[in-house]
């Protein structure tokens, strides 16, 4: 059946769903923190920049089952 | 002076433009039998010359870029050691930077008895950075891209994280930390559940942290591929072998996402030899016990 290639991007566009959530707030406190003091712009961009990375890891595993299972659609 | 570093810098990018569509091209005979060979797939030099003798052995790939990365990161970085001198070079100058950012960072996270690990941990993202960055260049091809290599780096990693809890709680006191550090009766009565989970959450941490980089350094290459073929494509319909380099913006997010993902695998080791190591001078701040997937 045609269920995986229904299931694989379906998979990949709710776990964006979710990490594109999750980034929004971390950059929005990141981004509120910033304007209350300028002057540790260097620090908490760092620490946004780490932050998204990890937030974005999750859906990096979801891409991932497509790159592994991509080979079995027809 | 500006003018001809402008002209350098165009003909590097037509270069990389160019050559990254014209290696594309050259796919390796599409019309096999196993199906599962992908087409967007960005050939390397070793692959060009020695294709027909790797077929059987595909995992000899990783370790021959590896070695040329490791060769290029010490003849570089040796060729500036403990060299003292009133005038450094530039290149001395950008090492003795890379590396105080890098002991910097190791103090910021672990403390004053965290600077005996920044061999390891300096070592470990400069060999991540070169790697994943070596994806971009022609003819090349990133070994931190395939699994073999960074499952083989979170085990060294994991082994050496181990390793320092050992040495420096002892092995009561590993065993103590394993078990979640019982200080009242409650904890002691849970003391076998927070032991397996512990344990559990000691073995999750290489496996997120390899699959992390190899997911994000593999997304990043097989998006360049996927646009070196499209663009490659896109000027079919004149009949000329030319193509439109549109990849080119997705090598600047490639150097971008090299060199985060470097950075978080090896923050992400820093944190975990910082959890491992004894902290009973923070009896105040809430107890840091949480697995950081």
């Amino acid at each position: 059946m045609e269920l995986l290639g229904l299931a694989l991007p379906l998979g990949v566009g709710i776990a964006a769903v979710g990490s594109g959530l999750g980034l929004g707030r971390a950059v929005g406190s990141a981004m509120e923190a910033m304007g209350r003091q300028p002057e540790a712009i260097p620090q908490i961009q760092t620490a946004m920049i780490i932050g998204a990375a990890f937030i974005e890891a999750l859906t990096i595993y979801a891409l991932l089952s497509v790159f592994i299972l991509g080979g079995k659609l027809g | 002076m500006s003018m001809k570093y402008f002209t350098l810098l165009t003909l590097l990018l037509a270069a990389l433009a160019f050559t990254g569509i014209a290696v594309a091209e050259t796919e390796p005979g599409s019309q096999d039998d196993h199906a599962e060979h992908d087409p967007y797939h960005l050939q390397n030099f070793v692959t060009l010359f020695f294709g027909e003798q790797l077929k059987g052995h595909e995992g000899f790939l990783e370790p021959i870029f590896s070695a040329i990365v490791a060769v290029v990161m010490m003849t570089i970085l040796t060729s500036v050691a403990s060299r003292r001198t009133d005038n450094p070079s530039r290149l001395q100058v950008a090492v003795e930077m890379l590396m105080g950012g890098l002991d910097t960072m190791v103090h910021g996270i672990i403390g004053e008895t965290g600077r005996r690990y920044t061999p390891y941990l300096g070592t470990l993202f400069i060999f991540i950075w070169l790697n994943n960055l070596s994806g971009l260049v022609p003819f090349f091809h990133a070994s931190t891209s395939s699994l073999n290599t960074t499952v083989a780096l979170a085990i060294c990693t994991f082994f050496y994280v181990q390793a320092i809890a050992l040495k420096e709680n002892g092995i009561g006191g590993y065993l103590f930390h394993m078990a979640g550090s019982p200080k009242s009766g409650v904890e002691w009565g849970i003391f076998p559940l927070m032991f397996v989970l512990h344990v559990a959450g000691e073995f999750i941490k290489p496996m997120s942290l390899s699959l992390r980089l190899f997911g994000n350094v593999m997304g990043e290459d097989k998006l360049i591929a996927v646009f070196v073929v499209l663009g490659a494509g896109m000027l079919a319909f004149t009949k000329m072998p030319i193509g439109i380099p549109i990849h080119v913006p997705i090598v600047f997010l490639a150097l971008l996402t090299s060199t985060i993902q470097a950075l978080v695998f090896t923050l992400l080791s820093m944190v975990y030899i910082a959890l491992m190591l004894p902290h009973d001078e923070h009896h105040g701040e809430a107890h840091a016990h949480e697995t950081v997937v």
